[in-house]
Formats: structure tokens, sequence, C-alpha cells
């Protein structure tokens, strides 16, 4: 399973988003996540990995691909 | 942190509510004194410390959890539980987390309490969000409102399963063996009421609980439903304007009997009193946040001493009572029954 899938698997059990709706250009409020939502998965993404996503970092994620390819650099870098 | 009876180990916020931390550590070291759970204190070490010492409370009673942090009322509920790692708040719902606490209490931020408790402890499947009800003390202790405040939009669906924490709420807490539900609404009639009343009524309908329908706000407090039900916006007014009423009733005796100023004083604040009537009984301004996976207690802002003691019992009683396992089985019941999506 790729890092985006396990990241969409996530998301998608804890903010009960249809995983067909998931796209890379949606952003958390058009997957109708709210903001306990959002810390939820950011914080299963970030034990699921064993990374550290700072807040500074994900204030700057504008849609579902910027959190995707935050999680896959991260992880890269863990080898 | 090794078990060392099998008596309830309750993680208590040291530093959340308006009279933290000297309040919270009076009434748990009350609690540790009566010698029915082991209280652990959680929050920053020296200014806990200092309390004790300052209540002449001995080090070796409570143990105290470290936590550098602490997150203040007003701080954005999701976004501080992760700036604030290291928060007592934290601390304390990730003991629950570890088995190293069989419970959690807090007097602060009721928000930031939720989002911990739904982020490091998960919720119970079938269970969207965290939720708190109670009953409304003196006139109708023992009716369930819920949701009473943490969820201010709610969708149907997530108003099924505040009946269903209801209903394990009013059988385990009160011993009512099925207890009946009802949809708060503004007509006894079906199709009374607002887009999710109209669309919860029919989903509660089928969902195997003992669900009598719509209940008006004059029911309330007569008991005609064991569970009311509604979204956490209405429960929270309705909350607050039944809080109200003591103090509203003796402003207006007073005011319209004025002869009687002396007694009616006298007798509401040493007798009767009124002013208080939704804070007295062990329940009083502190409930259990259902949903997530494991007992969290949510205290009123300005509990004081008593209020602490009253919540650790009451947290005693919910661990006892396996209120987690009970909402488990109630859910995975209904599933197989096929009566919950």
């Amino acid at each position: 399973m790729t890092v985006e899938e396990q990241v969409k698997d996530i998301v998608s059990k804890i903010a009960h988003i249809d995983k067909e709706i998931m796209s890379r250009e949606a952003t958390f409020k058009e997957m109708k996540a709210d903001s306990l939502d959002v810390v939820q998965a950011l914080v299963a993404v970030e034990e699921t990995f064993d990374i550290e996503i700072p807040d500074e970092e994900a204030q700057k994620f504008r849609n579902f691909g910027d959190f995707v390819a935050f999680v896959e650099q991260e992880v890269s870098k863990k080898g | 942190m090794a078990q060392s009876s099998c008596k309830a180990r309750i993680a208590v916020d040291a530093m959340g509510g308006d009279f933290a931390p000297g309040e919270i550590v009076k009434g748990a070291a009350r609690a540790a004194r009566a010698g029915e759970a082991e209280i652990i204190l959680v929050g920053q070490q020296d200014v806990v410390l200092a309390e004790m010492e300052r209540q002449g409370i001995p080090r070796d009673l409570m143990p105290v959890v470290h936590a550098a942090e602490v997150v203040n009322e007003g701080e954005a509920s999701a976004t501080a539980i992760r700036k604030k790692r290291q928060s007592s708040i934290v601390i304390g719902v990730k003991l629950v987390r570890s088995h190293e606490a069989d419970a959690f209490i807090s007097a602060g931020s009721s928000g930031a309490v939720g989002a911990a408790a739904a982020t490091y402890l998960g919720m119970i499947e079938g269970m969207e969000r965290p939720t708190i009800g109670g009953g409304f003390s003196s006139f109708a202790p023992n009716i369930v409102v819920m949701d009473l405040g943490v969820n201010v939009d709610s969708k149907p669906h997530q108003l099924v399963s505040f009946a269903i924490a209801g209903t394990v709420y009013a059988r385990t807490m009160y011993g009512i063996a099925n207890p009946t539900v009802g949809l708060l609404s503004t007509g006894s009639e079906e199709g009374k009421g607002n887009d999710l009343v109209k669309e919860s009524f029919a989903l509660l309908r089928k969902s195997g609980l003992n669900f009598i329908g719509n209940i008006e706000g004059n029911d309330i407090l007569t008991g005609r439903a064991n569970v009311i039900v509604c979204d956490g916006f209405i429960g929270n007014v309705v909350l607050k304007f039944y809080e109200s009423i003591g103090d509203r009733a003796k402003v207006w005796l007073m005011a319209k009997y004025p002869w009687v100023k002396g007694l009616v004083g006298w007798a509401f604040d040493q007798v009767l009193p009124i002013k208080k009537l939704s804070y007295e009984g062990e329940d009083a301004g502190i409930g259990i946040l259902w949903g997530v996976d494991g007992v969290v207690r949510i205290a009123h802002g300005a509990c004081k001493a008593e209020h602490i003691v009253h919540g650790i019992n009451a947290a005693r009683k919910a661990v006892a009572v396996d209120i987690v396992g009970n909402l488990k089985r109630e859910i995975a019941l209904l599933k197989q029954q096929g009566k919950l999506q």
C-alpha cells in the first residue's frame, strides 16, 4: 500500500469521508472534514508513520495533496 | 506506574478550572484520603507540589505526573491539543490510553478535553463524536439529556448515537432496564420540528432503541422519557436556562412579595438552596464524555473541591460498571440486529 493510500485510509476512517471524493485537489472543507477531524487525522498519521507534522507546516496545507506530499517527503527522509 | 491494588486509578488535571490548582488539589486529596481510589495528579510539578505543601498535603498521598504546559480557556481546542502536547489535558488522556490510569477528570477547556480524548483514545466504532449528557439535578436527576453542548452542529445519525449512549447511561448509572428515548422537538407529533429532528425521528424509529417519539420542552422535567436526545446547541441552551431558574425564582419572589424578603432569603439560602438547583447531587457540574474509548469526565470550569470529590467517585463508578464496554456491546448488538447503519 502506498503512503497516499494509507493516508487516505486513515482520513477516510476518522472523518467518515468516502474515499471516492478524496482527490489530491480537494480541501478538507470540501471533503466536509471539520477541525477535530483534521487534528485527529494529523495525529493518527504522525503515529502511524512515526513522523512529526509541525503546526506551521500543517497550516500551509492547501489541500489533501499537500498533506500527502508532506507525509511522503517525511517518510522518504526516514528511508 | 504499576497498579498496586484493585482500586480505580483516577488521573486528575490539577491545572484545569477557574480555581486550579487549589480547589482541584484539595478535592483530589480528600478523595485520596477516603481511600477508595488512587489519585494521580497531572500538572506542572513545581506548581502542584507547592500547592500540596501549602495545603499541608503529604507528598506521598498522590503521585504527580509532570505536564509542562496548560491549555488556556479560549484557545482553539482542536489545535491546542496538537500545539501543547505536554499539556496536562493531553498527558492525562494519554495516561488512560497507556492504562496507567483508569479514568481522567479535567475542569479545563471542555473542548480541548473532548478533542484530546477523541484524538488520543479514539472513538468507539459507531460513535462519530464525543458527547456529554446528564440529568437535571433536583427536579429531574434521573433523566439523561444528550447532547449538552459538545456538538452544536449534529447530523441525524449522530443523534442516534447520542440516543444509544444515553440509553447505556440510564441503564448503567440509573439502573433503568429499558430506558425510553424521546426526541426533543417543537411538537409531539411525528413531522414536527426542523429537518434534523424529522430525519432523526425516522432513524430512531428503526434503531431498536425504546423510542417513544417526540417530546416537547415541557416534558423534559416530567421524566416522560428517560433519555432526551437533542443536538448540543439546543441541549446547552436548555441546560443553562435550567441553571438560571433557581436564582431568577428567588429574585422574582423577593420582588413580588417583599414582605417575606427575609424569610425567602433565609429559606432559599439555608433550607432550600434554590439558586443551586442545578448543582446539587453527585453529578453536579460534571459529566462523562461518551463515545471515546476510555473513561473521561469533564468538570464545570467553576467547580470546587467537593465537585472534584463527586467527580472522582462518579468516575470510579463509571469504571466499575464498565460504561465503555457497555456502550461497545450495545452498539454491536444493534448492528448485529441490522438496526444501525
